[in-house]
């Protein structure tokens, strides 16, 4: 029956074999991105905060010009420049909590998926419960109540990081806990622990590799929903914070749509990187675990 | 295409297809799965297509019903149905013909029918589209349609799933829609395959009964020889890609040609066999169908096979009646043949094939 | 019915922890006499200041151990008495805040879904079976697109291209409006909102199907002689629809924040605008009743996408 199954055009043939040119663009603006972020001081911008009033051009805003490359806003702050600054807070705060979230969720969902037993019940069910909320309105709820600094915001979010991660973590190591190998280690005498970092984290790694980039995407996405509220990180300047400045009136969405826009786009060429990059590595990875 | 094109009386073959070549495109090279077969079925006749996976038989029947999908796959040759070519013509025009003029049946029951569809539905809806029936009228039809393949308390099964019949029964539901429509021709693909082989004479009984009470056509691909015996009026045997060996089928229960042939004769298990003795088997996969071997494709398995059959393929050549055809240089009851016999039976391996 | 009864009583189980854990959070986390009295709850030398303290303690449960206070508030909840908001003069209950509210945000939930399933379908069914030629190449990029913009955002520019370039939608929400013109304004914040979830749905239905059309039983279908749409209709959507219906439900959570977002920036008065207000406001009683009530629905709705498991596959009915 081989001969039946040879379908005309199949999906994405070519790509799987290879990461593909749309990941390396990815790539190489995320690390725009990350090196904007971490540079930023040295960086030879105006300052996000002065107001450049220019008596001969009226009132701000101003549109983007070759002074102000992405324009003005209503208190003729340099556009361009606040969302530079914007990139350090939101990728930080992203990067920050799906760390913290892999950590932590990780290292319950791979304990749990091991050892199995009452611990698993219980992570289990915190991670039912915790996932019971939908995620922004428990963020709202945690940021509300705290100080909100670079910090304690990306813990937060962290925090509702854990269950997703956690999850398949678990689901990953159960799927490898029961292979040959690791049985094959016990024989030798293996400890537990030797066990889970030879043999079922390497492994695990792999599924949570794209896990990372399409997790940071959803927390610069959570940061962005909560800054454009008002609950991110006080004071500072946020893509989100920024857009909601920028449409906070139809007016002033009306005469400058640049305030908003430009944000807006860095945000979305930032998210789809991490998703298209996420999404490939999946890809790329998913055809080897069938070959095997 | 409407039934009166083919007349009951006429001696025209319903369907016929001439040097029909099927390749695939893929990745490794063009697959030669059906490379030139030249077949007829008249009116009334069934015909058993056997041949080991990979033969090609498959493709042969998905070939003359118009089912392979169009790209990646080559067609050559002609298929003519009622007179007329159908090669290529295009699925839509094809599927009025799907149904009145043609059915098939597949090998697993389980997974061709619809599993969250009411089999009285899979029914139905064939008669309700090509016969313009209500959907009252369908229904009581359908009842009727599963009565006669024999299915018990018809009405009541009308409306089940197909997880909540037996095996057999689902594959009579099979039959059932396939004969639906009233068609001329069917193909019936391994359709007893995936069945116990308690049931699977049920099945054929009753596949033998539909076609004579209908007067219809059969082509039965099978890799079973024990299946064709009793079920078709003339078998052809593929090998490879083609017809080694055509004949009725009593012909070539008597008079084998083609070693292939007997050697699957062969491997019939039989009753008369002393318990324990080995099966005989083939020895070897089949070709290449990328890359075959030049000459007979079967000579790199053949107990018999000489220089010239590495050398030279064997044309389709007739044996003693016309009807009888078959494609071998050494073929059984010639001299070589009988001389190589003589030195296998010195050896002391009791398989026929190259030890 | 064990399995019904299994699921009600973890169901319950679950709003019982969330319930605990929100309010352990504001209680502690928070402090509630504040909020009632603003700094008159730090100065405890004034003696005025410590009788207003004392009284309000009293009227609020506040001197209460925390798990008294909750079990206070679990039987109020429970009858439908969400308490007082704090922070209005007057303190006017919040069980009339969110019913006034409540139907708004329902109303736009249920069209942000609707809208999202109705486009998703087609689209899944047209690029399952397209897969792989340029349309399908073209729509799941599209589809990428979409996703990568968060709601925010696209509510941000679809109310600057829609309402403010084109003039087809309102700017605002009149409440005292009648019900179709509501309904009206009420499509462009529900499009914000279903337009991602619609590309999520999508992109899972049709691999689903170009799954399910790899099957047997659809060649058996094309024997019939039916034609392509009936195909896919009647024989490759049903069976592909397993994972659909559970995403459905799961994403009811997602919609549920996006309704937040929706409605702060088409100004629509439902339960998510009012989330944030008293968030801002520290306004407790109202911030535990919406958390409460959006996990509850949460929960009951993922009850419900178990149990419609068993309409849409006859074969788990046992």
């Amino acid at each position: 029956m081989t001969a039946e199954k040879i379908t005309s055009g199949s999906d994405d043939h070519g790509a799987k074999k290879k990461l593909g040119i749309g990941f390396w663009l990815c790539v190489i603006w995320l690390t725009i991105m990350a090196c904007v972020a971490l540079f930023i001081p040295f960086l030879p911008l105006k300052s996000p905060t002065s107001n450049f009033v220019d008596a001969t051009q009226g009132r701000p805003p101003y549109a983007p010009s070759w002074t102000h490359w992405f324009g003005t806003d209503k208190d003729a702050r340099d556009v361009f420049s606040r969302t530079l600054h914007g990139a350090r807070i939101s990728l930080t705060v992203g990067f920050t909590a799906i760390t913290a979230g892999f950590v932590v969720g990780g290292t319950i969902g791979v304990i749990s998926g091991y050892f199995r037993g009452w611990l698993d019940r219980i992570s289990s069910f915190v991670f039912v419960v915790l996932l019971s909320f939908p995620s922004l309105v428990l963020a709202i709820l945690l940021t509300s109540l705290i100080e909100r600094s670079l910090l304690t915001v990306s813990l937060v979010l962290g925090l509702l990081s854990i269950a997703p991660v956690g999850r398949l973590a678990r689901a990953a190591t159960i799927q490898y806990a029961d292979r040959e190998f690791v049985l094959a280690a016990r024989q030798i005498g293996s400890k537990d622990h030797q066990i889970i970092l030879k043999e079922i984290l390497p492994n695990v790694a792999i599924p949570m590799s794209s896990l990372a980039l399409l997790g940071m995407a959803v927390a610069v996405v959570a940061e962005g929903g909560l800054a454009f509220l008002g609950l991110s990180v006080e004071k500072g300047i946020t893509w989100g914070g920024l857009i909601q400045l920028g449409s906070d009136s139809s007016r002033t969405l009306e005469d400058a749509p640049w305030i908003s826009f430009f944000p807006i786009l860095m945000l979305f060429l930032t998210v789809l990187s991490l998703n298209f990059a996420g999404d490939r590595l999946r890809a790329f990875f998913d055809v080897k675990e069938a070959a095997l | 295409m409407s039934s009166h094109v083919t007349d009951e009386s006429s001696t025209e073959p319903l369907i016929e297809t001439v040097g029909l070549r099927t390749h695939f495109i893929t990745p490794r090279g063009i697959a030669r799965a059906v490379d030139g077969v030249t077949v007829q079925i008249r009116r009334g006749q069934s015909l058993g297509v056997v041949g080991e996976s990979g033969s090609g038989k498959t493709v042969l029947s998905r070939s003359m019903m118009g089912l392979l999908p169009r790209n990646g796959v080559i067609r050559e040759g002609s298929i003519r149905y009622g007179g007329i070519e159908i090669q290529h013509r295009s699925p839509k025009q094809m599927r009025r013909v799907w149904g009145p003029e043609m059915a098939m049946v597949f090998q697993d029951p389980m997974t061709s029918l619809n599993p969250v569809m009411k089999v009285g539905k899979q029914v139905t809806e064939s008669l309700q589209l090509h016969l313009g029936m209500s959907s009252s009228e369908a229904m009581a039809v359908a009842e009727k349609a599963f009565r006669d393949v024999g299915i018990p308390e018809a009405a009541r099964r009308l409306n089940q799933f197909p997880h909540e019949l037996s095996g057999g029964m689902r594959q009579r539901v099979m039959i059932a829609i396939a004969l639906a429509c009233g068609p001329n021709m069917l193909f019936a693909d391994e359709p007893t395959t995936a069945l116990d082989v308690t049931v699977q004479a049920q099945i054929l009984d009753l596949l033998s009964a539909q076609i004579k009470d209908r007067h219809m056509s059969m082509l039965l691909v099978t890799h079973n020889l024990g299946v064709v015996a009793g079920y078709t009026d003339e078998i052809a045997v593929m090998y490879g890609g083609k017809v080694v060996e055509r004949a009725p089928t009593k012909a070539l229960f008597s008079n084998v040609k083609m070693p292939y042939t007997e050697a699957l004769l062969q491997s019939i298990p039989r009753l008369s066999h002393a318990s324990h003795s080995r099966l005989a088997v083939i020895p070897g996969r089949p070709p290449d169908l990328v890359d075959p071997p030049a000459g007979c494709r079967f000579a790199p398995r053949c107990a018999y096979a000489r220089d010239l059959c590495r050398r030279e393929e064997p044309e389709l050549i007739q044996a003693e009646s016309p009807d009888h055809t078959f494609a071998c240089h050494f073929p059984v009851g010639s001299p070589e043949y009988h001389e190589r016999r003589e030195e296998l039976s010195r050896m002391p391996a009791p398989l026929l094939g190259r030890p | 019915m064990r399995f019904y009864g299994q699921r009600v009583a973890l169901a319950i189980l679950l709003l019982l922890a969330v319930s605990m854990l929100t309010f352990g959070a504001l209680n502690v986390l928070g402090d509630p006499l504040f909020n009632v009295l603003g700094p008159v709850a730090g100065d405890v030398n004034n003696p005025d200041s410590i009788k207003m303290i004392e009284a309000a303690k009293r009227e609020f449960s506040l001197d209460r151990p925390l798990p008294v206070r909750y079990a206070i508030w679990l039987s109020d909840f429970v009858r439908g008495d969400f308490g007082v908001t704090f922070s209005s003069t007057g303190q006017p209950p919040v069980s009339g805040v969110i019913s006034e509210r409540l139907p708004r945000t329902f109303t736009l939930v249920a069209m942000a879904q609707l809208i999202a399933v109705f486009v998703s379908i087609p689209w899944a069914l047209i690029t399952a079976s397209r897969a792989g030629k340029i349309s399908d190449r073209i729509s799941t990029l599209n589809a990428f697109f979409l996703l990568a913009m968060p709601n925010f955002a696209l509510a941000v520019i679809l109310k600057f291209v829609f309402s403010i370039k084109l003039g087809w939608t309102p700017l605002t929400y009149v409440g005292n409006d009648p019900l179709g013109s509501r309904l009206f304004q009420m499509l462009l914040p529900a499009l914000t909102i279903g337009l991602p979830v619609a590309a999520v749905y999508q992109r899972l239905l049709r691999t689903d199907i170009i799954t399910t059309l790899q099957q047997d039983f659809i060649l058996l279908a094309r024997t019939k002689g039916l034609s392509r749409s009936r195909i896919l209709i009647a024989h490759a959507l049903r069976p592909s629809l397993f994972s659909f219906v559970t995403v459905v439900g799961l994403n009811t959570g997602a919609l549920i924040g996006g309704s937040i977002v929706a409605e702060t920036v088409f100004r629509i008065p439902g339960i998510g605008s009012t989330l944030v207000e008293s968030v801002l406001r520290n306004d407790f009683p109202v911030v535990l009743a919406i958390v409460m009530i959006v996990a509850s629905s949460f929960v009951i709705i993922n009850l419900f996408v178990d149990f419609a498991y068993t309409l849409i596959d006859p074969r788990v009915r046992k």
